[in-house]
């Protein structure tokens, strides 16, 4: 079984360790998940050459503001893999434009449970 | 509060989020109006599913009576465990499901209960039930703007559904499903190309990989490959060379 590595940004240490924990109960794919805090050290671990598959980005990332300044960032460094905004509300009208700024989907802290994680692995990283 | 108008684009797609009030979407508006693609309308579904007690979904294509069904490609959405409609696939045929054929001949939702054995196998569906291993599976038939028929299952281990839960399911159901057909599966052939898809088709008239474009649009590769998939379909063309050759021909590119 290919190992899928994930890449999670965010600025809170604790969301690593539950994205952690659920990537234990993914079962269909081998999973391995790395860690930034900010979204330089994300731009320096993928300009290194790690093979990531797929990128899971907090909406806020001090001293940055929302998803809309921080995944341009990815994406003109080269990154065209698939990238997720995940946060604690989708509820702000900003988000509607979400693929304008590159981001494949989005996704509520709270949703984030084995299911969804197999789904969207299966939807972005298996081709059809 | 004003109602709002239903609004066409020159194009004919409906504007997003533009329906009449009168169309009664309850507590799901405001996620149904917010739905753009299929991660959206997976948590929709995965909501409902998991709101009415059950722990899955799956929106499923009903076809043609008469043609072989396979689970797995009629699964159009559906959050089931990996590798479970594949090897249900393997062993059984879904073409003599009784509950597929009760999806053909009717459009009352139904829900087959394990418990329902006991009382009459032969209609109990319980072959399905046992087959992909619930306890409890609600279907409620759905049908796009255009006819074309499906139906969105719920699985789970429960013995039973109470009635509101039921009814509310159902129009909960019927509403989602609505907008999921005409937001993401409704792509016609004839439909006009958005503004990003020509984008797209003009790179690929350049000769540019799908990887090349989504360097140059600075968006992921997966979603150059499904706006490529988009425009293979509006064009009703099979492949990029016939895809150039029918947008030069339409002049949608020079």
């Amino acid at each position: 079984m290919t190992t899928v590595h994930i890449l999670l940004i965010d600025d809170e240490p604790a969301e690593h360790v539950i994205l952690r924990r659920l990537m234990t109960k993914v079962q269909s794919f081998a999973t391995q998940l790395h860690y930034a805090d900010t979204i330089e050290a994300a731009i320096d671990f993928i300009a290194s050459g790690a093979p990531i598959s797929m990128v899971l980005v907090d909406n806020r990332l001090p001293p940055h503001g929302d998803f809309r300044e921080t995944v341009p960032l990815l994406r003109q460094k080269g990154f065209i893999g698939p990238v997720g905004v995940i946060s604690g509300s989708l509820d702000d009208a900003y988000f509607q434009s979400f693929q304008e700024y590159g981001v494949d989907f989005r996704l509520d802290k709270a949703e984030l449970d084995p299911t969804a994680i197999e789904f969207l692995l299966k939807e972005y990283l298996v081709k059809s | 509060m004003l109602a709002k108008l239903v609004v066409w684009s020159e194009r004919g797609n409906i504007d997003v989020g533009a329906l009449l009030d009168t169309y009664r979407r309850y507590d799901f508006q405001k996620d149904l109006e917010k739905a753009l693609n299929r991660v959206d309308f997976f948590r929709v579904f995965h909501m409902l599913a998991l709101g009415a007690g059950f722990d899955h979904f799956g929106v499923l294509q009903l076809g043609q009576e008469a043609e072989p069904a396979v689970l797995t490609t009629r699964l159009v959405l559906h959050d089931l465990p990996p590798g479970l409609t594949e090897e249900y696939d393997r062993r059984y045929r879904f073409s003599d499901c009784l509950l597929l054929k009760s999806l053909h001949a009717s459009t009352v939702p139904s829900v087959w209960s394990a418990a329902c054995e006991e009382v009459s196998p032969s209609k109990a569906g319980t072959d399905f039930l046992a087959q992909i291993g619930f306890d409890l599976v609600a279907c409620v038939p759905v049908h796009s703007l255009v006819g074309t028929r499906y139906a969105v299952l719920y699985f789970g281990d429960n013995d039973d559904i109470d009635r509101s839960s039921h009814v509310e399911l159902c129009y909960n159901s019927v509403t989602a499903f609505d907008y999921f057909y005409r937001f993401v599966l409704a792509t016609r052939a004839g439909m006009g190309l958005t503004a990003r898809e020509t984008e797209i088709l003009r790179w690929i008239s350049h000769g540019k990989t799908a990887s090349e474009i989504a360097l140059i649009v600075s968006v992921s590769e997966h979603t150059i490959n499904s706006h490529t998939a988009t425009i293979l379909k509006k064009l009703d063309v099979v492949n990029r060379t016939q895809m150039v050759a029918k947008a030069i021909r339409e002049q949608i590119i020079q």
